[in-house]
C-alpha cells in the first residue's frame, strides 16, 4: 500500500514565456509515494510542462503544486535538491569542455549544499552510477563528443547520481540502441522496486512499458484526459478517434 | 621618450598584468553564460560614470565604478523581472548611459573628450597610478577567492543554467554576481585599453583557450595566461612600434584568436 502524497497539484495552469496559451489546464493530480506512472499524449500535449511543472523550473500561473510536502513555488531549490531529472532532446555540443564523468557529477551539486567540494566519496559514487548505465569507458571524453545514445545514458546517470526520492524521465529512452531499449528501462525498473522511487515517465512511444507500471496518464491539449490502469486508459484512448494512436509494441 | 626603468613603465607592466588576469577570468564566464554584450555596456556605463565625475569635479574612477556597478546589479534582476535574456536588457540600458554621458559632457564643455573622459574611452595606461594598482590586487585577490569558493556551482551553471537548476542550484545570485564582477572589471580595466576596446580582453582570451581545450578547469587557467600575455606583449609592441596601447593590445589578442581558430584540434575528429 501507498502511504502518501508526494506530488499534488491543485488546479494548475502553467504557461511558458510569451505565450498566452496556457501549455496545461486546471491540472488536477496526485502521486503517490513509489508509484511508476507514464504519461503519453501526442505532441504539445503538455507532458513536458507538467514535468517542468512539477519540479518548479516552470511556474505556474494559477494553482498550488506541492511536492514532497514543499510548495514547488516557495522552495523550488529544496525540492530540486531531491528531485531527479532527465529532459527531453538533450544533446551536447561537440565542442562543449565538458567531460561525461564532469556531467553525471554535477548532479549532485545541489544536493551537496553550497560550499562543500565533491571529494573522492562522490566520485566512487559517479563511477558506480556510470558503470550500472554502461558508460563508465567513456567517462572521460568530451560529454559533445559523445553518441546520442551515450549522452541519454550519461544524463539518466546524472538524474540517478544524487540518490533522488522521485524520478522524472522526459523522453529518456528516445535515443538508446535496441540493446539499451531493453536494458535501460529495466534499470530504472529495478530502482523503482528495489528503493520505491516515485517515478514519472513521459513518452509517446510504449514499445518498453515497465512491468512495474500500475498508472498511466494520457494527456491532450494541456489537460488530462485518462488516469488510471494502463490496460484501461489504453482502451479509453482506442475508442477516442480524435487522439493520435499511441503504439505498444512487444 | 619614456625611460624603460621609471615607475611609469613598472606601474603600466603591472597594470597589464593585472588587467590581462582579471579580463581573462571574468571573460570565461562572460563567454560561457553567452553574457556578449555585458562588457560592452559596462564600459559605456563607465564611461558615463567618469563623465560625470569630471563635470561635478568628482574622482572620475570613483563615479566610473558607481555607475557600472549600480548598472551592473541592475541588469540581472531587471531581466529576471522582464522574463528577458540579461542581454536584452544589457541592449536597453546601453544607449541610456551612452545617453547619459553625453548629456554630463555638455555640462562641462571646456573639458570635453581631451581630458580623464577621453583616457576611460581611448584608455591612458601610462597615466596609471598606484592607486589603480591597489583596487586590482584587491579585486584579483576578491575575484578568485570568490570564483574558488563558488567553483562548483559557477561550473555546473556554465554548463547548462536551467540543469544547473533542475539540480537544485539557485543560479540567480551566482549570475548576478559574475555580472557585478564583470562590470568592477571593466571599470578598472579601462585605463588599459579604454572602453571602446575592451571587450576585446573580456572575450579573445576565452575564446583563444576554448579552440584548444576540452576541459574547463584548464580553460579557466588558460584564459588568464592567454590575457596577461597578449596585455604584456601588445604593451612592448605599442612602445617599439610607437603606437597607441590599447589598439597594440587588441590587435594582437585578435591575431592570438584568428590563428587559434585556424590550428583549433576541436575541428578534427575525435579519435578514441
Amino acid at each position: 500500500m501507498f502511504r502518501d502524497h508526494v506530488i499534488r497539484l491543485v488546479n494548475v495552469s502553467s504557461t511558458y514565456e510569451g505565450e498566452r496559451r496556457a501549455a496545461i489546464k486546471d491540472i488536477n493530480l496526485t502521486i503517490e509515494r513509489g508509484e511508476l506512472v507514464y504519461i503519453v499524449g501526442p505532441n504539445a500535449a503538455g507532458k513536458t510542462t507538467l514535468l517542468e511543472t512539477i519540479n518548479g523550473l516552470l511556474i505556474p500561473v494559477k494553482g498550488t503544486v506541492e511536492v514532497l510536502g514543499l510548495d514547488v513555488k516557495r522552495e523550488g531549490v529544496r525540492v530540486r535538491c531531491r528531485v531527479g531529472y532527465v529532459p527531453q532532446d538533450f544533446i551536447v555540443d561537440p565542442g562543449e569542455p565538458y567531460t561525461a564523468f564532469d556531467v553525471v557529477l554535477m548532479g549532485m551539486y545541489g544536493k551537496m549544499g553550497i560550499l562543500r567540494k565533491p571529494g573522492w566519496r562522490e566520485r566512487e559514487k559517479c563511477m558506480e552510477v556510470m558503470a550500472l548505465l554502461g558508460v563508465d569507458n567513456v567517462a572521460d571524453r568530451p560529454m559533445g563528443k559523445l553518441s546520442g545514445g551515450q549522452q541519454q545514458k550519461v544524463m539518466i546517470a546524472r538524474a540517478r547520481v544524487k540518490e533522488p526520492e522521485i524520478l522524472l524521465l522526459d523522453e529518456a529512452f528516445s535515443n538508446l540502441d535496441m540493446e539499451s531499449r531493453h536494458r535501460i528501462p529495466g534499470l530504472i525498473d529495478q530502482l523503482h522496486r528495489e528503493r520505491g522511487i516515485t517515478t514519472l515517465i513521459v513518452t509517446h512511444d510504449l514499445s518498453h512499458l515497465l512491468d512495474g507500471c500500475e498508472r498511466m496518464i494520457a494527456m491532450d491539449k494541456g489537460r488530462i484526459i485518462a488516469d488510471g490502469r494502463p490496460g484501461d486508459v489504453l482502451s479509453i484512448l482506442e475508442r477516442l478517434t480524435s487522439y493520435p494512436r499511441v503504439e505498444v509494441i512487444g | 621618450m619614456i625611460w624603460l626603468g621609471s615607475g611609469i613603465i613598472y606601474r603600466a607592466l603591472i597594470g597589464c598584468i593585472l588587467a590581462g588576469l582579471l579580463t581573462g577570468l571574468i571573460g570565461v564566464f562572460a563567454v560561457r553564460m553567452k553574457l556578449s554584450s555585458i562588457g560592452f555596456c559596462m564600459s559605456h556605463a563607465a564611461f558615463a560614470g567618469a563623465a560625470l565625475g569630471v563635470a561635478t569635479a568628482i574622482n572620475p574612477l570613483f563615479t566610473a565604478l558607481i555607475f557600472s556597478s549600480s548598472t551592473a546589479l541592475l541588469i540581472g534582476p531587471v531581466a529576471d523581472k522582464a522574463r528577458l535574456h540579461a542581454d536584452a536588457i544589457t541592449s536597453i540600458a546601453f544607449p541610456l548611459t551612452m545617453a547619459l554621458a553625453f548629456i554630463f559632457l555638455t555640462w562641462s564643455p571646456s573639458i570635453g573628450l581631451t581630458s580623464e573622459v577621453g583616457s576611460i574611452l581611448w584608455g591612458s595606461i601610462l597615466s596609471i597610478l598606484n592607486s589603480d594598482i591597489v583596487y586590482m590586487v584587491i579585486l584579483c585577490a576578491v575575484s578568485l577567492t570568490l570564483i574558488i569558493l563558488f567553483w562548483k556551482e559557477l561550473f555546473s551553471i556554465m554548463f547548462n543554467r536551467k540543469l544547473a537548476e533542475a539540480d537544485g542550484i539557485n543560479t540567480k545570485p551566482f549570475i548576478y554576481f559574475i555580472i557585478f564582477l564583470i562590470g568592477v572589471v571593466v571599470t578598472l580595466s579601462l585605463k588599459l585599453v579604454g572602453g571602446l576596446l575592451i571587450f576585446a580582453l573580456l572575450y579573445n582570451p576565452a575564446s583563444t583557450a576554448l579552440q584548444f581545450l576540452h576541459d574547463m578547469r584548464k580553460i579557466i587557467v588558460a584564459a588568464p595566461l592567454i590575457g596577461v600575455t597578449t596585455c604584456l606583449a601588445g604593451f612592448l609592441l605599442s612602445l617599439i612600434l610607437n603606437l597607441p596601447v590599447g589598439s597594440s593590445i587588441v590587435a594582437l589578442s585578435t591575431i592570438i584568436f584568428a590563428i587559434a581558430v585556424i590550428l583549433s584540434p576541436k575541428r578534427r575528429r575525435f579519435k578514441g
